[in-house]
């Protein structure tokens, strides 16, 4: 993935895309206070400067998918992985809720669920039935959309072809309107992201901890 | 489902209590099955229950009716349910894109605190007792209360307030209004006076729309592009450029008293003191003309009152250039708009040598004191660079060539209801100003011509600056009638509740915000059936109409407003321009067809094309004819006006200084001993049509702070913090000379020193409203009928200090 923060204009979009179509629970306001509510995709947002000299910088913060993830290492239950097609997964089944795996993200891209999801009855009707509810007691993290990858690909078997650059986009990438958030494989040099990810602009987080991210960032050009 | 209303509008109930009480009902999805109290340590298998199949996918075309901007969307629905709301491709104006009120208006379909059907007050009005009735029951109702007040208090009895509704519902509401007899239409929407400026110096009585996306610069004065503009989609559009023609995107330079989102990230910010966002204008003004920057040419050709004028007795009045040189010179400018000299001379270079450069105007230059000739001022760049009716420059839009209604009928008691005076009375000098305001005093005031009171996408005892005139001329108001899917606070007070069905579920039509160019007519059909007992509002007109009988009924004999929505299409079938919706690819090729003066027809049968524009999305005309002299000016000579007669005229009258652009020194009120702090409301993206904030993920989704989470929050320099012995985070009173509001205190630099920013209008998480604009003390402006929004000085206390 590659974002380029030039044209992000922290409108949010992603983050209640990605809120829909992984049906991300909503924490009350008090353990928000807390800081338990969940965000796979989270817009940070960092202030410089006094008016009227003020600036700021977006950075929409999904999950790293590290290619040498941090959380992998410390669960002792391997109920996070590192897939073959490079996603980070979570298998909630598995899932403990040591929070090891909270706690050694560097990102801070995990999120515990202290509580059930709490959902009316009428809310049930739009929870998307590609991507099952956590239940209390385990981490979720961003997943890349993983099920959309799934789809994509048999979709793509189904129809005895390879899959395409535009088959397969997560929620955030797909609603951003100013298409700020660039998704493709960057083992694929015709994909986007496969040259992007070598501009100048690009960087990315807290590289020097050797995580190797698979998110980069195109920086602001202003 | 219930059927009816018993039991689901409970009134007593908070928005806190409906989402955290109605809630816990984790029945879906194998959840039952979990432990509650002790699974931390253990979670099992998911399962899937006998019979489990995958659902039915579906996708369908609709437009978003949640904000003015009437964005294209595709509905993803799964054995009927719609799960995921995403943009439309094909959509002219939002290409795809959405915002997050758009997708999280999923929660606004299957919210719990939806009224489940009709319902009628019993006992006491506002007392939360309510009866549950039927459509049918809730229709009769209405039609006999209207019947009988018409024949016996006459037909202007009957008022309407309608909050932003254009297109077809508007059409329709006027058309009810006119056959029943009522001159009583209240607009309670987004009056901005732009449309007054516009009036006054082309004689084109519109608001102006912007050609973004083929700008090379954006000089925005004040206006929320990315948050609560008209369409904040035209704006991301144009923001984020073309990916095609080698990613050209215009640069974008946000002039604001506020570091606002749009502020943070266009890609320069100009900071300036609160109201004086025309002075800067002017300043650059000063600068363009002195460099002969200025398009000479199209001004000599094309605009009035830019040099000096000598009348017959050969007195000189001074023109634009005069004005602009002697008082605003850059140093002045720089004193009072708090800009360094050397960045108005860079500005204004910079507009002046940009290719495409346009200057928007925003709600917070004709908010201002003065506001109109702030608006004007701003424009007048424009003017100075021959920016209109370009290419990337300031456009007057066109509506879609819809097939008119029928004419209303009219029988005699609606011939003489509407030859009475509107109970709002007569409006400012120009413009019609904040009609409901003037509406509510005059009932308040004892104008009790009104029997019948309908609100639609109105509320405004948690909107208004005047609530107080609100509660007390609803107190007179005998019959309140509410079409609010939700038991907002005015719609407690009512006597009938008819609740429309919400966007995602009823069929409307989507005319183009007033910013976009182009004619757009998007169509909005059902995503989804009805969640509620609710009827959709266009259905229920059409119902009342049709019972009423007689000249209303002839006037609106339309089986269906789906019905009505076709008929009107028909113009836009038979008119042999423009297209249905299409790839950006394909509008470029019908636009260059039509420039050629070629149009292809797509279909030769009305219900091929019917269904075809549903399933597309609407229709829309890319082609701008800009040699046609009617899109620059339509006054009696042809001309573009600076020094507008009719203004000095209004000015004079009010007794104010009869030349334009004079006394444009924004507020330099030295704030009051006890309120030290000026206050600035402004309107926050998540909530920026007004409408109560439902959404529980909208209520996740910061402003410029994420850790700002349901809370409602007042912005406060650091200093200004320190200097009053506040705490951040903690709960504070925002009180000015007329009333108190509570909001949580944020720490925030890039807020002036001396001022609070306010965001409009939220709600505490208990239900408790959070509105600014009841704390505005300025008095109205004259010319424009607007309060100013930036004129009220208030006070923090510590909640608990001061109780
Ligand atoms: S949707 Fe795009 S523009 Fe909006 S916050 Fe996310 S990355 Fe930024
Ligand atoms: S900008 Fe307005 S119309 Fe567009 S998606 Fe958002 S709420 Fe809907």
């Amino acid at each position: 993935m590659v974002i380029d923060l030039d044209r992000c204009t922290g409108c949010a979009a992603c983050e209640v895309a990605c809120k829909s179509e992984n049906n991300l629970a909503t924490v009350s306001p008090e353990q928000a206070e807390m800081g338990r509510a969940m965000s796979w995709m989270k817009v940070i947002s960092e202030v410089e400067g006094e008016f009227p000299n003020s600036t700021l910088q977006f950075f929409p913060r999904p999950c790293m998918h590290c290619d040498n993830p941090p959380c992998v290492k410390v669960c002792p239950v391997s109920a996070t992985y590192l897939g073959e097609d490079g996603i980070v997964g979570q298998i909630y089944a598995r899932c403990i809720g040591c929070r090891y795996c909270a706690n050694a993200c560097p990102y801070t891209v995990k999120y515990f669920n202290w509580y059930g999801p709490e959902w009316s009855e009428s809310e049930l009707q739009h929870l998307n039935p590609d991507v099952s509810v956590r239940p209390k007691g385990v981490i979720e993290k961003c997943t890349f959309c993983h099920h959309r990858l799934q789809k994509a690909k048999e979709d793509a078997r189904a129809e005895g072809r390879e899959l395409r650059e535009e088959d397969f986009q997560p929620a955030c990438a797909e609603i951003c309107p100013t298409r700020a958030i660039i998704f493709g494989d960057l083992d694929d040099p015709t994909h986007r992201v496969a040259t992007l990810k070598d501009d100048p602009r690009s960087m990315r987080l807290m590289e020097e901890l050797g995580t190797e991210p698979k998110v980069y960032y195109l920086r602001s050009r202003a | 489902m219930p059927a009816t209303g018993e039991g689901n509008g409970k009134p007593g109930l908070t928005r806190r209590e409906f989402v955290w009480t109605m809630g816990a009902a984790a029945a879906a999805y194998g959840l039952q099955d979990l432990p509650d109290e002790n699974g931390i340590f253990w979670s099992p298998e998911p399962k899937v229950e006998l019979g489990w199949a995958p659902g039915l996918e579906e996708f369908r075309t609709s437009t978003c009716l949640i904000c003015p901007s009437r964005c294209g969307i595709r509905g993803r629905l799964v054995d009927g349910r719609l799960v995921r709301v995403v943009g439309n491709q094909l959509h002219p104006l939002s290409r795809g894109g959405v915002c997050p009120r758009g997708i999280a208006g999923l929660q606004m379909v299957y919210h719990p605190e939806r009224i489940s059907g009709p319902m009628v007050a019993e006992g006491a009005r506002g007392g939360g007792n309510w009866r549950g009735v039927s459509r049918d029951e809730a229709l009769t109702l209405l039609t006999e209360r209207l019947r009988a007040s018409r024949t016996v208090a006459g037909p202007e009895s009957l008022a309407l307030v309608a909050g932003y509704c254009a297109g077809s519902m508007q059409a329709l509401w006027h058309q009810f209004l006119r056959s029943y007899g009522s001159p009583n239409y209240v607009a309670d929407d987004y009056a901005d006076g732009t449309d007054c400026v516009m009036g006054l110096m082309h004689g084109i009585r519109r608001r102006p729309a912007y050609d973004l996306e083929q700008a090379s610069l954006v000089l925005s004065f004040g206006a929320p592009l990315f948050e609560s503009w008209w369409s904040p989609l035209q704006a991301y559009v144009a923001f984020g450029g073309s990916d095609e023609d080698g990613g050209q995107r215009p640069r974008f330079i946000q002039v604001d008293a506020r570091f606002s989102r749009t502020a943070a990230r266009t890609q320069e910010w100009v900071g300036v003191k609160p109201g004086t966002h025309s002075v800067l204008a002017l300043g650059i003004a000063y600068v363009l003309i002195r460099n002969d920057l200025h398009d000479a040419d199209f001004l000599s050709r094309h605009v009035a009152g830019f040099e000096d004028a000598v009348d017959g007795a050969g007195a000189t009045t001074e023109g634009y250039r005069s004005l602009v040189l002697r008082n605003y010179r850059t140093e002045e400018v720089s004193a009072v708009t708090g800009v360094p000299v050397e960045r108005i001379t860079a500005l204004a270079r910079a507009f002046g040598s940009s290719p495409a450069p346009v200057a928007v105007c925003g709600a917070d230059v004709t908010q201002a004191p003065n506001g109109l000739q702030a608006g004007m001022a701003v424009h007048s760049l424009n003017l100075l660079l021959g920016r209109v009716n370009r290419p990337g420059g300031v456009i007057f839009g066109k509506d879609p060539p819809l097939a008119p209604l029928a004419s209303p009928v009219l029988d005699d008691a609606a011939r003489a209801g509407l030859t009475s005076q509107p109970v709002a009375g007569p409006g400012p000098a120009f413009g019609t100003g904040d009609v409901a305001s003037r509406f509510a005093r005059a009932v308040a005031a004892g104008d009790g011509r009104v029997e019948n009171l309908l609100l639609y996408y109105a509320d405004p005892l948690a909107s208004s600056v005047h609530p107080e005139a609100w509660r007390a001329a609803l107190a007179r108001i005998p019959f309140v009638v509410s079409f609010s899917p939700y038991l907002d606070e005015t719609t407690r007070h009512a006597d009938l509740v008819l609740p429309d069905l919400v966007s995602f579920e009823r069929w409307q039509d989507a005319p183009s915000p007033a910013s976009y160019p182009y004619p757009v007519w998007g169509v909005a059909q059902p995503l989804v059936e009805p969640q509620v007992d609710g009827i959709a509002t266009g259905d229920a007109v059409l119902a009342v109409a049709s019972r009423l009988g007689g000249s209303v009924a002839q006037s609106l004999a339309y089986p269906s407003f789906e019905e009505l929505l076709k008929e009107r299409a028909k113009g836009l079938f038979e008119i042999r321009r423009g297209m249905l919706f299409a790839s950006e690819f394909e509008g470029r090729h019908h636009r260059q067809m039509e420039e050629r003066g070629w149009w292809l027809r797509e279909h030769d049968e009305f219900e091929e094309f019917w269904e075809d524009l549903v399933d597309r999305g609407g229709w829309t005309d890319l082609f701008h004819d800009f040699t046609d002299p009617a899109g620059i000016a339509q006054t009696p000579d042809g001309l573009i006006d600076l020094m507008p007669e009719e203004l000095t005229r209004a000015l004079v009258a009010n007794g104010l200084d009869r030349t334009p652009y004079i006394g444009l020194t924004g507020d330099d009120a030295v704030p009051p001993a006890d309120f030290p702090l000026r206050l600035m409301p402004y309107r926050v993206s998540t909530l920026a049509s007004g409408t109560l904030s439902l959404e529980r993920w909208l209520a996740e989704v910061p402003g410029l702070f994420p850790e700002t989470l349901w809370y409602p929050w007042v912005e406060v320099h650091p200093d200004t913090v320190r200097t009053l012995g506040l705490e951040e985070d903690t709960m504070v009173w925002i009180s000015s000379s007329r009333g108190r509001m509570r909001a949580r205190l944020k720490v925030f630099p890039g807020t002036a020193p001396g001022n609070v920013c306010v965001p409009y209008r939220l709600q505490h998480p208990d239900g408790e409203l959070a509105n600014p604009l009841q704390l505005l003390d300025g008095p109205t402006d004259p010319l424009t009928g607007l309060a100013p929004w930036f004129t009220t000085f208030v006070r923090l206390d510590q909640v608990g200090a001061v109780d």
